[in-house]
């Protein structure tokens, strides 16, 4: 079994719905975002902004787990790379062994509560309770596993069963994140991957990612995609 | 929208030199200059030298390294587990040096010249020199970032730092130390030499190492970081240095104001590199259409 995510990008409809849930799942500080919306404007006569939902990759190997020092980043049985905060002694040779860039390191500005100065708001004081963030750990997306567990513990089948699912995969209303077992071969991500040419990043670093994104356009606009005009080969100019 | 600018763009690592970082590129570079500065002092059997090595390592370098951490009373985490990363072979390396070069210190002071000494004079030096290249290899084996993966940086770092060591070593001669001034004065010009053809040798081949290291080098010779290369690399590091030791030839004895003066600058180079190599460490984008762009 190995747990992985599917972003079709065609679907994707930039609503950042899946960053909003994952914050409301994890009870994420204000300044820390696992899943991550990326805007590009591309270039040329009528510019468009493309955005990709990323997010960590659950590496089968991971660099991150080869650099821990403490052990405090290890893989599951299942593939997923999780982090034990009780163990991070918040060196951040994780953060900068990884590829992608999706770790992030909690410093104290990153947690001044949603209204910095004023008394913590009651969700704040219950995700303090129930999702304590520790401040100097590192930080990333973990499928959320919590509830992959008690899903499972239940009986119940993680990307089908919505309490068993990550929450920015039940949240997507235009269903663009699949999640499911790579292992199955008759598993909706493996047939997404197989028909619809599902790839990963940068597969140069022989990481061997549990996310693959479906869209051959990826860093293309639209705009290139429908005139299919080279002069207007779009050129990242920034991002917003 | 948040910018994210490392999906489309090249972008530097800013964890281990920026805010914070500032005390992990102390760290760097005080273990190379603690580690050089030793095996120089065994060489020179200067127990001055040896006694500023231990306070350089065990208290800047330790020091600075545990500041870094974001929880630094869990560091003992890291001395359990050797065989994870050169990171924590590192901190094993320096408790061992802290404590063997403090026996040895003790040793040399009360039973010079014994078996016990000279033992804890090897199992020191084996540790000063660990500490002095390990972070060259903390540094090689990060896959993401291509300018660092070169296996020449262990062995510039470590020359970087036997350097800053025979250049310390002057200075505690030149206050009477038990150090030949002249021997180490020769030893610091012929590794200024290597170490500057290392620094060619290194920028040249990180350029040849995909688009994303020649990015890195680019951005040293001719962008943000150029001030530092040149400057603080070039003149205070190697060019005054040279020029100092080049006028050992044409006048009978040096001042000791313009030996001190070399040193220091060595020492500012010292920094710089270590800043440089820190600082210019940059990522591929994850966009492929990006690393064709001219951006």
């Amino acid at each position: 079994m190995r747990w992985g995510m599917v972003v079709d990008l065609t679907r994707c409809i930039r609503c950042y719905a899946c960053v909003a849930a994952c914050r409301i799942e994890h009870f994420l500080p204000i300044g820390m975002s696992w899943p991550r919306l990326v805007a590009m404007e591309t270039g040329g006569d009528r510019p468009t902004v493309s955005t990709y939902s990323v997010r960590c990759n659950q590496c089968q190997n991971a660099p991150c787990v080869e650099v821990c020092p403490t052990g405090a980043t290890y893989q599951r049985e299942d593939g997923i790379v999780v982090i034990d905060q009780s163990k991070c002694v918040g060196c951040r040779y994780c953060v900068i062994a990884c590829p992608y860039q999706n770790r992030t390191f909690l410093s104290r500005d990153k947690d001044k509560g949603f209204f910095p100065g004023s008394t913590q708001t009651d969700f704040e004081k219950a995700g303090k309770e129930r999702y304590p963030h520790q401040i100097g750990t590192t930080e990333k997306c973990n499928f959320c596993v919590e509830r992959i567990d008690a899903g499972l513990a239940k009986g119940l089948k993680p990307g089908i069963d919505r309490d068993a699912t990550p929450a920015c995969v039940n949240t997507c209303p235009a269903q663009a994140l699949t999640f499911g077992d790579l292992d199955d071969p008759d598993s909706e991500i493996s047939r997404l991957i197989k028909e619809r040419g599902g790839f990963q990043l940068h597969p140069e670093y022989d990481t061997n990612p549990s996310v693959y994104f479906i869209d051959g356009k990826i860093g293309y606009s639209e705009v290139t995609e429908t005139r299919g005009d080279s002069e207007h080969e779009p050129t990242p100019t920034g991002v917003k | 929208m948040e910018i994210h600018e490392w999906m489309i763009n090249y972008t530097r690592q800013t964890e281990w030199i920026d805010r914070r970082g500032i005390f992990l590129w102390i760290a760097f570079y005080a273990g190379g200059l603690g580690g050089g500065l030793y095996l120089v002092s065994l060489y020179f059997n200067s127990l001055w030298g040896m006694f500023l090595s231990w306070l350089i390592i065990a208290v800047v370098k330790g020091g600075a390294h545990l500041i870094y951490l974001g929880k630094p009373l869990r560091f003992w985490r890291i001395i359990f587990r050797p065989n994870s990363s050169w990171l924590a072979r590192g901190i094993i390396f320096v408790l061992a040096f802290t404590v063997f070069a403090a026996a040895q210190l003790a040793l040399s002071f009360w039973l010079p010249g014994t078996a016990v000494e000279i033992f804890f004079k090897v199992l020191a030096g084996i540790s000063a020199l660990a500490i002095a290249v390990y972070t060259g290899f903390v540094l090689n084996t990060v896959k993401a970032v291509p300018f660092w993966n070169s296996t020449l940086l262990p062995l510039l770092f470590v020359l970087c730092g036997i350097l800053g060591g025979f250049g310390l070593s002057v200075i505690i001669g030149l206050n009477g130390g038990n150090v030949n001034v002249a021997v180490a004065e020769t030893g610091s010009r012929w590794l200024l030499i290597v170490n500057a053809l290392l620094i060619v040798v290194y920028l040249w081949g990180a350029s040849n190492r995909e688009a994303t290291g020649k990015k890195s080098v680019m951005e040293q010779i001719r962008g943000n970081l150029a001030p530092v290369f040149w400057v603080g690399i070039v003149v205070l590091g190697i060019v005054v240095p040279m020029a100092i030791a080049l006028s050992s030839y044409f006048v009978a004895e040096l001042s000791s104001t313009l030996l001190v003066t070399g040193v220091t600058c060595e020492i500012i180079g010292g920094l710089a590199l270590r800043y440089c190599v820190l600082k210019a460490g940059a990522y591929k984008p994850l966009v492929a259409i990006a690393q064709q762009s001219p951006n």
